[in-house]
């Protein structure tokens, strides 16, 4: 398991340039306060691991990893939890740079709207993910990308609608009566959109003739 | 020991290999109760199939020339002389078939071929 | 005697499109080496995926050390390394990136093995794989195949694409693989000449059927071509041949024992047979 983990992460290692280069134009604009990209970061995570899938499937590591131990099983738990991994990683980076950032301009921390932003972001990587990775088991990477992108649009719409113009304070409002325990549900909803997703994928995979 | 493997040739690797170690057997190259190479040893140093070893190994045990010793390997048999020569004396009966044959092929009586071998023999005298 | 065995294969069958798997055996005993020879295309690939349960809806029994192939899934793979044709890493990632990968794979990884490998083979350890030749990358899977000390190496067409010198190499690895009682090679390839000395085995597959299984000393020892004129051909029993073909100035006949046709017939020109005649015999040839 660890092992097919290790792999997926060590393919993202040469796109890691593209990650850094983008945290630096998100600073540069951040400090210019002209838009809010955090989350760029850790939407371009589940992109750059999806590029992993291409790599997959050009050189058949799928059946190559069924002749290893626990193979089967672990290839696609593998493939989400690396690239939960990263997206966790690539947030924590960005809300501390957000905190930092916000600080260093204003001298205050507006703690409401980064953690906003960053969890609007936040839930619509993990969004994205639910969706296109059971594509990407089912109809391979070329044909799941043509439908990534208008997956992609729609959510980078919905994403930004949900960021800029909803007041996220006023969903919590409404949801008042669980109002101390939202981030649980929030998250709750998160881990099962991930797990539906998962089995998905699993089955699809389990079912598919390599 | 020396055994050259020829792959040309039309005689059967194993027997090859026979041919080689009965050969140090006779020279004395190969001593009483002196160990063989192992089996596995012996394959892949020549770059040939297990087997190929085994069978060269089984029919010596079979003839007598070695014996095994379950989990030890192979050694040289109390050499026996009498063995040698009967074995000798197989080797040239294989040729006396070959005569056979090529004579029943192009119809050479037996009494010309008999004819010949007294030849053979009277010049050696 | 059940467990002596390494792999045995019961009436496997797999249904493709135009293409069908039938009842394919195959028995290899501990210690041994089976060359898998066929023309491309004729099942060995398909029937190497089902020994590894990398192919679905297969029908028979497949035991590897004695256990199902499906239900001790994990533990047979823990023993087994392979070889496939066109499957491996994604080239992306480097030799040692596949060392600190398999380090979580395998138990029994050996590192240090891995490197040696390297070494032996000339390879780089920091240069993504699509930077290698195709000899270097065969050499890697292998290298990657055998670093956790398996007792049964699969490969398939582990030799393609590799030159004379590398080829040595690789042969040499396998039968340095065997001087160890316990470990089998089962090794598909369509360049006879690799297998004609080292295989213990020789299973031969045309078009998803087994059609010969036997010893090399059998096959390549005993089993025989004679070649002979037409009025010569007309006098042999059916039954003393397997397999004939002829061509415009002599008939090719494939016999089963050298020996004993030698004793029936007075014909003087039987050959050994190599494994390309005997495959091109096998296929081409009428009875």
């Amino acid at each position: 398991m660890l092992g097919f983990i290790k792999k997926d992460l060590l393919m993202i290692k040469s796109n890691i340039k593209i990650l850094a280069i983008l945290l630096l134009i998100y600073v540069v604009m951040a400090f210019q306060g002209q838009m809010d990209l955090s989350f760029l970061l850790p939407f371009m995570s589940v992109m750059i691991m999806m590029s992993t899938f291409s790599y997959d499937s050009y050189n058949k590591w799928d059946a190559y990893a069924i002749s290893l131990p626990d193979g089967r099983k672990s290839s696609v738990k593998a493939k989400y939890l690396a690239t939960i991994i990263l997206i966790i990683a690539t947030t924590i980076i960005i809300t501390i740079l957000s905190f930092t950032i916000s600080y260093a301009k204003t001298n205050i921390i507006d703690f409401e709207n980064i953690t906003g932003t960053i969890f609007g972001s936040l839930f619509a990587t993990i969004l994205l993910q639910s969706l296109i990775y059971p594509a990407m088991y089912k109809f391979g990477p070329e044909k799941a990308r043509i439908g990534l992108m208008t997956i992609i649009f729609c959510v980078a719409i919905i994403g930004g609608f949900i960021t800029q113009y909803v007041d996220l304070s006023s969903i919590i409002n409404i949801l008042n009566f669980i109002e101390e325990y939202w981030i649980i549900v929030f998250f709750m909803t998160m881990i099962l959109m991930l797990y539906i997703s998962y089995k998905i994928s699993e089955r699809i995979y389990f079912k598919k003739e390599i | 020991m020396d055994i050259i493997i020829s792959n040309s040739s039309n005689q059967p690797i194993f027997e090859q290999i026979k041919q080689a170690i009965k050969k140090a057997i006779a020279t004395d190259e190969l001593k009483e109760n002196e160990m063989l190479p192992s089996i596995r040893n012996l394959a892949q140093d020549l770059r040939i199939s297990v087997m190929t070893v085994k069978r060269a190994y089984d029919e010596l045990e079979q003839e007598g020339f070695i014996k095994t010793i379950q989990g030890k390997g192979s050694l040289v048999a109390t050499k026996n002389i009498e063995l040698l020569k009967e074995e000798q004396m197989r080797e040239i009966e294989k040729y006396i078939d070959k005569i056979a044959l090529i004579s029943k092929a192009s119809n050479i009586s037996k009494k010309e071929i008999l004819e010949a071998f007294e030849y053979l023999f009277e010049e050696d005298e | 005697m059940e467990n002596e065995n390494i792999l045995e294969v019961k009436n496997l069958c797999k249904r493709y499109k135009g293409f069908e798997l039938q009842n394919v055996n195959i028995t290899l005993p501990k210690g041994m080496i089976m060359g898998f020879i066929g023309e491309n295309g004729a099942g060995k690939t398909t029937t190497i995926k089902a020994i590894l349960d990398i192919i679905k809806d297969y029908t028979g029994e497949i035991k590897v050390f004695g256990l199902d192939n499906r239900k001790d899934d994990k533990k047979i793979k823990e023993n087994i390394g392979a070889v496939l044709d066109d499957m491996f890493f994604p080239e992306i990632l480097t030799p040692n990136d596949i060392n600190s990968i398999m380090k979580y794979i395998y138990k029994n990884w050996d590192s240090e093995l891995y490197f040696k490998y390297l070494t032996d083979f000339a390879l780089p350890n920091n240069k993504a794989i699509k930077t290698l030749s195709k000899g270097m990358r065969k050499k890697l899977e292998i290298a990657t195949a055998i670093s956790h000390h398996p007792k049964l190496l699969i490969l398939d067409e582990p030799t393609a694409g590799l030159d004379p010198i590398a080829r040595n190499e690789v042969i040499d690895i396998f039968q340095n693989f065997i001087q160890n009682e316990e470990c089998s090679i089962l090794l598909s390839s369509h360049i006879t000449t690799d297998l004609e000395h080292i295989a213990d085995y020789i299973t031969f597959i045309n078009n998803g059927n087994i059609i010969l299984s036997k010893t090399r000393e059998e096959l390549l020892e005993d089993y025989g071509i004679v070649k002979c004129s037409k009025e010569e051909f007309e006098k042999i029993d059916k039954n003393d041949f397997i397999k004939y073909k002829k061509s415009k100035y002599e008939y090719e006949v494939l016999v089963e024992s050298k020996k004993a046709f030698k004793r029936k017939y007075a014909i003087n020109t039987i050959d050994k047979i190599t494994l390309e005649e005997l495959m091109v015999l096998m296929i081409k040839g009428e009875k």
